[in-house]
């Protein structure tokens, strides 16, 4: 028997759960499968609907975590089984190398050392790294690593004689725990959907569509752009935008099910563009205008008040390039003004929904539903978007909720 | 609120739509991604969006107005990409069915021949109106010695059946085509003149310029072979297209030749007509067995499902080409036991065919070439050509 909460993933929602439940007094473990913690929020340039930055958020959260005794955390993590029952799981983690040791805080010799250029994942691609890197800058534990990729070749030995003696190691290896816990808070988060999926979209295809996530790396000013959001294909700032809601979400050949955020991302992503050039014209195309509860409707308004941003009720179901502009067409019908409508953009962006990490890696010992999200059963309760889809301030209320019923789990069994 | 409108849902043509292969339209969001993807949409009025939630809401007679309706092959592509699984294409070929029986009369007959238990009655009807002629005439249903139906029947009696029920059948189709049109006029918001009537083209540019353009394209499936999903489709279809004016033109050189001029029937097998005939014949069992397969495949390809009046069609069509060609084969064979009683069989299941025709999906063939007709003028009226518009301007 256990009284310690195990929590995957060091997201939000997680991060979350953690110190709710650590500053109850329980033992709590953190695995997360990144080399930092913070998890998708790091990603992102600024909150709807009251444009701040997610760091101060995740600030504090982290300073939760420093400061707390009772929390231990694992990053660069993943869970490879689980057994056992509530009150007593047994979970075994393997703990992958970064191949750098935690004093290794800045990279910048290996990377003028390294000869290869690997696209960014953090940035979607937008940009490249070296084989050597920081994740981002506000990562945190603040470890550099090292790709498995290059070991055993001469590049990592180039890099590992630029860096500072003790600072890179090419011996580790993967290393195996097995801990015993009383219950386990799945916090596994999401990832954007795979937009090249969407065959008529054009995502892939044309260089000037993006997805939300992208543009949202590139308004960052620590993104791919220091902050601009432009066109992939000559670099200049769009003069028309358009946005194309419900990319594969409520629709039953990609997720079946609303994204509950991608409504509200784009609606901001409006404001990032308007800021950016007072004069461009935003078009976004949608079903629904899904901006539940008082805030979110308010946000919406304002956006809607905004001359240059227009509304047309209609999905985009096909897309074209003009082969000289690299402009995207944009062709849907107008289901209320009548007609089809072919609008041409400098930049098109998939509003593209979340798709929850268990459809694509699904963790042994978890049962999830159809559609990826994690089923709850006794001891075993999911928050966050490994739940639902659910924006950032729902995440951590229903991490606060798992935590607490984590912990009925641990005092019933105890007692 | 001035322009309160109050919807007043039809439920029994909702019921309708969905019983004859649309019951997925209620699961439709209005997110118009099919009237997008539609290789045969219009830009000006797309479809299929506005006709699932016209559907959807009963409204049947803005549906009875819509040309849009059969302008649609379904080819399926808007079911493929359906985000709801509420299969456009399917429920489209729902309305169509539904709207056949509309503006069928008597109604009752349309509902005899919406299924497969009535249309086996009325080919059994049939059979027995022959063998009742046949009694009168006092020849044996099995005449002795070499197989030769005219023992049984002369062409005569024979037309004396099928004359009346071709004729019935036309008056029965023109009536549904006339109501049609005044119809999809309406729908489609014509100027009307100052009585209320629409313009109606004139005789000769109807037959000359929009029919004749019509059939050319209906003749070599341009249409249908835009359809994405479904494109193979059109290639069974076209062979049976081309059997139906093979087989109609040598079923009126017999007509007339044996009818008028005492020609003797049956014709030698090497006369051009009867070689013509039989590759008609032929070709019309390849056409539906390849119909019936390419129907099959696209079903287990999740593009396209089928209903009741899809099959009727397909196994009447069928029943005459295989009781045809068997006739033909029995009497070469002159195995009378079995040729009598499988040619007793065709002509009854002629005549179902013939009264197939505006009862049942069959009668997609006077309505679909009756909107792609009405199309061409309607565009030509809307763009203000066809000095209509010019018209109107003068009398202001």
């Amino acid at each position: 028997m256990s009284n310690s909460i195990l929590v995957i993933g060091g997201g939000f929602s997680g991060l979350t759960a953690a110190c709710e439940a650590a500053e109850m007094g329980y033992d709590v473990y953190i695995v997360e499968k990144q080399s930092f913690l913070g998890g998708r929020v790091t990603q992102l340039n600024k909150y709807f609907p009251k444009l701040c930055p997610p760091t101060c958020g995740l600030e504090i959260n982290f300073k939760r975590v420093k400061t707390n005794p009772r929390i231990n955390f694992y990053t660069f993590a993943d869970v490879k089984s689980i057994t056992g029952g509530p009150g007593d799981f047994n979970v075994e983690i393997q703990i992958n190398p970064k191949y750098t040791t935690p004093q290794c805080t800045n990279c910048k010799p290996g990377e003028e050392a390294a000869t290869q250029e690997v696209p960014n994942e953090f940035n979607f691609g937008l940009n490249t790294r070296k084989p050597i890197y920081m994740p981002h800058p506000m990562a945190f534990p603040a470890q550099c690593v090292l790709d498995a990729s290059v070991i055993g070749t001469e590049e990592a030995a180039k890099i590992k004689a630029a860096m500072p003696p003790g600072h890179v190691d090419l011996n580790q290896k993967p290393e195996t725990i097995n801990l015993n816990v009383g219950a386990i808070i799945v916090a596994t988060g999401w990832q954007p959907y795979d937009a090249t999926k969407i065959d008529n979209l054009g995502f892939g295809k044309y260089e000037n569509i993006i997805t939300n996530m992208m543009l949202e790396r590139m308004a960052s000013p620590s993104g791919p752009t220091g902050g601009k959001i432009v066109r992939p294909s000559d670099k200049e700032e769009p003069k028309t935008v358009g946005f194309v809601q419900c990319a594969g979400s409520r629709d039953e050949n990609h997720l079946p099910y609303c994204s509950y955020i991608c409504c509200m991302a784009t609606l901001k992503h409006a404001l990032y563009l308007r800021e950016q050039s007072p004069d461009i014209e935003i078009y976004i195309f949608y079903i629904d205008i899904r901006s539940p509860g008082r805030k979110y409707e308010n946000f919406y308004a304002k956006v809607k008040a905004d001359p240059k941003v227009h509304f047309i009720k209609g999905k985009v179901a096909e897309v074209g390039e003009n082969p000289d502009t690299k402009a995207i067409k944009l062709i849907a019908e107008d289901t209320i003004g009548g007609g089809k409508i072919e609008q041409e953009v400098d930049l098109a962006v998939l509003a593209t929904g979340m798709q929850p990490h268990g459809a694509t890696e699904p963790i042994p010992g978890i049962e999830y539903d159809e559609n990826g999200f994690v089923k709850p059963k006794e001891g075993i309760i999911p928050c966050g978007c490994a739940k639902r889809p659910i924006d950032v301030v729902s995440s951590a209320q229903s991490a606060t909720a798992a935590a607490l019923k984590a912990i009925q789990t641990v005092v019933r069994r105890a007692g | 609120m001035a322009d309160f409108k109050k919807v007043e849902p039809d439920l029994s043509f909702i019921r309708g739509v969905m019983d004859s292969g649309g019951e997925t339209v209620n699961r439709c969001y209005q997110c118009a991604t099919c009237s997008v993807v539609c290789p045969l949409s219009n830009p000006d009025r797309p479809f299929p969006r506005k006709e699932m939630l016209w559907a959807q809401w009963g409204l049947a007679s803005k549906v009875s107005g819509d040309v849009d309706v059969w302008l649609c092959h379904q080819c399926g592509d808007c079911t493929a990409y359906c985000p709801r699984g509420a299969r456009p294409g399917d429920v489209l070929a729902g309305i169509r069915n539904n709207a056949i029986k509309y503006y069928a009369s008597p109604k009752g007959l349309a509902d005899i021949m919406s299924r497969p238990t009535g249309v086996v009655a009325i080919i059994i009807f049939f059979i027995l109106v022959v063998l009742g002629e046949i009694f009168l005439l006092g020849h044996p249903f099995i005449p002795k010695g070499e197989v030769d139906y005219e023992k049984v029947l002369t062409v005569l009696p024979i037309d004396a059946v099928f004359m009346p029920l071709a004729i019935f059948v036309v008056i029965v189709a023109l009536k549904g085509v006339f109501e049609f049109w005044h119809d999809i006029s309406a729908g489609a918001k014509l100027p009307q003149s100052y009585t209320g009537t629409y313009p109606r083209p004139k005789l000769g540019d109807l037959i000359c310029d929009y029919g004749w353009k019509s059939i050319i394209e209906i003749l070599k499936h341009d249409r249908f072979k835009k359809c994405g999903q479904t494109a193979e489709r059109a290639k069974g279809h076209l062979w049976l297209l081309w059997s139906f004016i093979i087989l109609f033109f040598v079923t009126n050189y017999v007509f007339i030749g044996a009818d008028i001029f005492g020609m003797h029937v049956p014709l030698s097998m090497f006369h051009p007509v009867k070689i013509l005939a039989n590759i008609g014949a032929v070709m019309l069992i390849a056409g539906v067995l390849m119909v019936k397969a390419m129907r099959d495949q696209k079903t287990k390809e999740g593009v396209l499902s089928s209903a009741t009046p899809d099959w009727i069609l397909i196994y009447l069509i069928l029943a005459v080409g295989v009781t045809g060609l068997g006739a033909e084969i029995l009497r070469l064979l002159n195995i009378a036991v079995i040729a009598y009683p499988v040619y007793y069989l065709h002509l009854g299941c002629v005549a179902a065919l013939f009264l197939a025709v505006p009862y049942t999906k069959f009668g997609h063939l006077v309505y679909r070439t009756t909107a792609y007709i009405f199309q061409r003028w309607s565009d030509e009226i809307r763009a203000g050509r066809n000095g209509f518009a010019k018209k109107m301007t003068l009398d202001h």
